[in-house]
């Protein structure tokens, strides 16, 4: 069976290895560097810049943990970006020595879908060759989405990847959208000292969240004195020599030295013959995949970013799979029910399953329990208390049917409420779980025990 | 002892009335079942109050609390100082510890608080 994959990101070098270790001949093309937005401008990258800055904003607390520092604690944001170049060379090396061992051919170039058996490889330096494969995989994931008055110049109009290479930390930056994206940079570049303003129309942040997760990141944002318009729009913006200077709707004025623009993100569905041999799009671009991801077409398989839905490398990864053992004969099917996201704001975020006015909107009666991480004593001997477990469960059941967490180590935090979600748990399965002490695993605890008000370090209510 | 002049609400916080002025706090015994307080989340100057909703959030070490606005009105001044200095609610909650001014609505809502010794006696019957 000759497999072809179009994409090497987490969608696509995932489906290649299954595939591959299932015994398929597999080809990979990709057209600038494997492991796609995820590990070349997203999650690895970006979180590299986060555990710089997290360094920098603990060893600014260095006193409060009885450590005296003779001199000045200053980021050098040109080692800051080395460091974070480091940690992605050593990741993409890393995969494309898996991809060897496993017997597949990576193609650079980019693949366009000539016929359902054919593909063609366009080099960078313009040549042209066409590859047979019995099966193909879409995987050629998203890009940032512009804004059409506001088109990306990588100096003072930036998208998310013109954030990740910038020649030095900007004094102050505008960020439009306060998304995951814009969140997650405006903590960034808060802790390495720029000045942060973010415009959102919508009427909270991360609004995809439960609301009381919103509500407390924007308290957080407030003690790091990040400012947030919502429900506000730009009317007006003007390039200056020495920045952009933009005008809300509000009223106020901001003038800064960069403007992020994270609005979202578009699938990268064009130019690759999807059109030509007639695979179906959604209205916003999207590959049209079912449960096995196939597409409309016999054969043709699409996964990640470029079927639209959920936009997470993990998601990528495990459609990846899914097709990957549909191409070899198998009949697997996706489930989205419990897909964690992670948000590497300060303090985290992570959530799974479904948020509290999603379940009043479909009339599903839940019981809330929660436990906040300053009640802990590892919180505490951290020095991060900010945050809460929360616990949504049937009321008729006690089913768990979402957990959401802010506060530290909440992207790891949230694994035993992805377990307990994907395998239907209820709430006495965690409360009869013995969690160790001191860690802050007991939130997860106490917020289920809160359910039933049974939790122990809550005052009487 | 809670001072004389202040008018007192069942969440906690206190009003004290000069002409259309009404300074609001949190109570004593708020501040004592807090404990070390870390954050004061203020409410923003000209935003509208209204009696019983919350107007801000208080953080301590060990809890999080709804600051409850004893009466209505618009906010003409807020405590700067507790925006570094949280602690001054601790070591002082009836005069340095003040958390907003406002300018009042109805002074006749005075009369659904309690006073002083009406106060003490309601903490008495909620911690029994």
């Amino acid at each position: 069976m000759n497999v072809a994959i179009i994409g090497a990101g987490p969608g696509g070098y995932v489906a290649s290895i299954k595939a591959a270790q299932l015994g398929a001949s597999v080809t990979v093309i990709e057209e600038t560097e494997v492991g796609g937005t995820c590990l070349n401008w997203g999650c690895i990258p970006t979180k590299s810049l986060v555990a710089s800055s997290d360094m920098l904003t603990k060893t600014r607390k260095l006193d409060d943990f009885g450590i005296e520092l003779k001199g000045t604690i200053t980021p050098n944001f040109l080692k800051i970006l080395k460091r974070k170049d480091n940690i992605v060379n050593t990741q993409v090396k890393w995969i494309k020595n898996l991809l060897k061992s496993w017997g597949i051919v990576l193609r650079k170039g980019r693949g366009k879908i000539l016929s359902p058996r054919e593909i063609e490889i366009l080099s960078n330096n313009g040549s042209k060759e066409i590859i047979k494969a019995d099966k193909i995989i879409i995987a050629t994931g998203s890009s940032s989405s512009r804004i059409t008055s506001l088109p990306f110049d990588g100096n003072r109009i930036i998208s998310s990847n013109d954030a990740l290479k910038l020649n030095d930390i900007p004094k102050s930056i505008l960020i439009i959208g306060a998304g995951v994206i814009g969140c997650e940079f405006a903590c960034i570049y808060n802790a390495l000292g720029s000045s942060v303003t973010i415009v959102e129309t919508l009427p909270r942040i991360i609004a995809a969240e439960d609301t009381e997760i919103s509500q407390l990141l924007e308290r957080e944002f407030k003690k790091k004195k990040i400012k947030i318009h919502k429900n506000t729009i730009i009317d007006k913006i003007e390039l200056r020599r020495e920045g952009v200077h933009a005008l809300l709707n509000n009223g106020q004025e901001v003038t800064a030295e960069k403007v992020l623009v994270a609005v979202g993100r578009r699938c990268n569905s064009n130019g690759i013959g999807l059109e030509d041999v007639g695979i179906r799009k959604g209205m916003k671009g999207e590959v049209i995949v079912n449960d096995k991801m196939e597409t409309t077409l016999p054969n043709i398989y699409a996964v990640g970013d470029v079927t639209g839905g959920l936009l997470l490398a993990h998601v990528a990864s495990k459609g990846g799979i899914i097709a990957a053992k549909n191409v070899m004969g198998g009949n697997e099917k996706i489930n989205y029910n419990g897909v964690p996201t992670v948000i590497f704001t300060s303090p985290e975020i992570a959530s799974v399953g479904i948020r509290e006015f999603q379940a009043i909107k479909k009339g599903i009666k839940v019981n809330t329990g929660y436990f906040q991480f300053r009640s802990t004593g590892k919180a505490h001997i951290i020095g991060e208390i900010s945050g809460f477990v929360k616990i949504l469960s049937d009321k008729q059941s006690d089913k768990i049917l979402g957990i959401h967490i802010i506060g530290p180590h909440a992207s790891e935090l949230i694994h035993e409420g992805v377990l307990a979600i994907t395998k239907g748990l209820k709430t006495y399965d965690i409360t009869e779980t013995i969690h160790a002490h001191p860690t802050l695993s007991e939130g997860m605890l106490e917020a289920a025990e809160d359910i039933h008000d049974e939790a122990i370090h809550v005052l009487r209510k | 002892m809670e001072p004389e002049e202040l008018y007192y609400h069942k969440e906690h916080t206190w009003v004290k009335v000069s002409g259309k002025k009404a300074t609001i706090g949190i109570t004593n015994y708020a501040q004592e079942s807090l404990g070390d307080i870390v954050y004061v989340d203020l409410p923003e100057v000209d935003s509208d109050m209204e009696i019983n909703n919350e107007i801000g959030e208080i953080e301590s070490t060990k809890a999080t609390s709804s600051i409850i606005s004893p009466i209505s009105g618009r906010v003409i001044n807020v405590n700067e100082d507790l925006i570094d200095s949280p602690e001054i609610i601790n070591e002082d909650p009836y005069v340095k510890g003040w958390i907003a001014v406002l300018e009042l609505d109805d002074i006749s809502e005075l009369d659904d608080l309690m006073d002083a010794s009406e106060y003490v006696k309601y903490i008495e019957e909620e911690t029994k």
